[in-house]
């Protein structure tokens, strides 16, 4: 069921403890190989239960046409909605704070790694793997928010302007939106009693 | 240029291209290959592309090709003033639009808006996903692992980190 009534402060979310907010960004950005996204869908819908996949996916939606990484951006709302501004530099800081991290530590080393047969094979074998990892959650997420018909068309549009056809991304994203939340409009006045 | 001077440099830069990444750090990857190597000078086309290789492959947003950068240029103390520059001013944005989003009382239009970004978002994921496995992909074995690692996040309760082992073992096997 849709819920249009969002409250501005989830009790649930604001009863998540700063350092709970913290390890648990921290180990979206930790395992986030080829892509945090999944990572962040497993644990705030599955695993902590803080947000439903309709939530998670509406939320994603913001995130991912606001400027930034969307995750990056996930971590500031959540944030926010957990702790105001110092929730966002937590979040922040704990999706970052490893990658960072970890990246210093493999490109420093990576020179001396990246000619052997076995590392290559087994990133070559992994790349593959967090190519479907992703696609997988767009399709988890697809299975999950089950949108009407007027969502797979922007949607798909999405997917072949953007994935296939390669067209300029802000312009796409500018279109879209204009054409989605026209259509989204239609429908809820179709629908819902005059007020 | 001094240290000083390229840790300025590349603050200013990638904190005014930070606003303008709409769809992430993807969207401003070539202005930063103009910037970093026609514009600055600071390393060859070739060095650029082994760095995107290397974020490409290793945990974390896409926003590590920043960091890479940074610290090509200027060691830790580049990649973290790089990374902050990056990522800081889209976050402050993302903060303020967040605050303006809560306060939209009228809440049927804010739930017209999310549904309608919702599915576009997925499109979007799906294109990224796309992209990757076009660069990736270089043989039947890898379309494969990309297929069955899909399926596995998309109907099982698997976790990734094991799908990921999985594939790395296969790539080993000459799977890849």
């Amino acid at each position: 069921m849709t819920s249009p009534i969002q409250p501005s402060t989830s009790p649930s979310l604001a009863a998540i403890s700063r350092g709970t907010l913290f390890t648990s960004f921290l180990k979206m950005g930790l395992l986030g190989f080829g892509g945090v996204l999944p990572w962040a869908r497993r644990v705030i819908v599955d695993e902590r239960r803080w947000l439903d996949d309709r939530e998670f996916a509406e939320l994603i939606g913001l995130c991912q046409v606001l400027p930034g990484p969307n995750v990056v951006n996930l971590s500031v709302i959540i944030g926010s909605r957990s702790h105001g501004p110092l929730g966002s530099l937590i979040a922040v800081s704990g999706i970052l704070f490893v990658p960072v991290g970890l990246m210093l530590v493999i490109a420093t080393f990576y020179a001396s790694v990246a000619h052997e047969p076995i590392a290559r094979n087994a990133i070559a074998g992994a790349s593959a793997a967090a190519a479907g990892l992703i696609i997988g959650t767009a399709v988890r997420l697809l299975l999950q928010t089950r949108p009407p018909v007027r969502g797979l068309l922007t949607g798909g549009a999405a997917f072949v302007a953007v994935g296939v056809l390669q067209w300029p991304l802000l312009w796409v994203i500018v279109v879209l939106i204009v054409l989605g939340v026209a259509a989204e409009w239609r429908a809820s006045r179709a629908i819902e009693p005059k007020r | 240029m001094s240290t000083a001077e390229i840790l300025v440099e590349i603050a200013l830069r990638f904190a005014t291209l930070s606003l303008v990444a709409i769809g992430g750090i993807n969207a401003i990857l070539p202005e930063i290959h103009r910037v970093v190597v026609d514009v600055e000078g600071w390393m060859s086309s070739a060095e650029f592309a082994e760095l995107f290789a290397l974020a490409q492959l290793s945990p974390g947003p896409n926003a590590m090709i920043v960091a890479l950068v940074g610290w090509k240029l200027a060691g830790v103390a580049g990649a973290l003033v790089a990374t902050l520059a990056a990522c800081g001013p889209s976050s402050i944005a993302c903060y303020i639009a967040w605050q303006w989003a809560d306060r939209l009382r009228q809440s049927r239009v804010r739930a017209i808006v999310q549904r309608a970004l919702a599915p576009i978002a997925i499109g979007l994921i799906l294109a990224s996903g796309y992209t990757l496995a076009l660069g990736a992909d270089r043989s039947p074995g890898a379309v494969a692992l990309t297929v069955v690692a899909t399926a596995a996040l998309a109907f099982t309760r698997i976790n990734p980190f094991w799908i990921l082992l999985a594939a790395g073992v296969a790539g080993v096997a000459g799977l890849a």
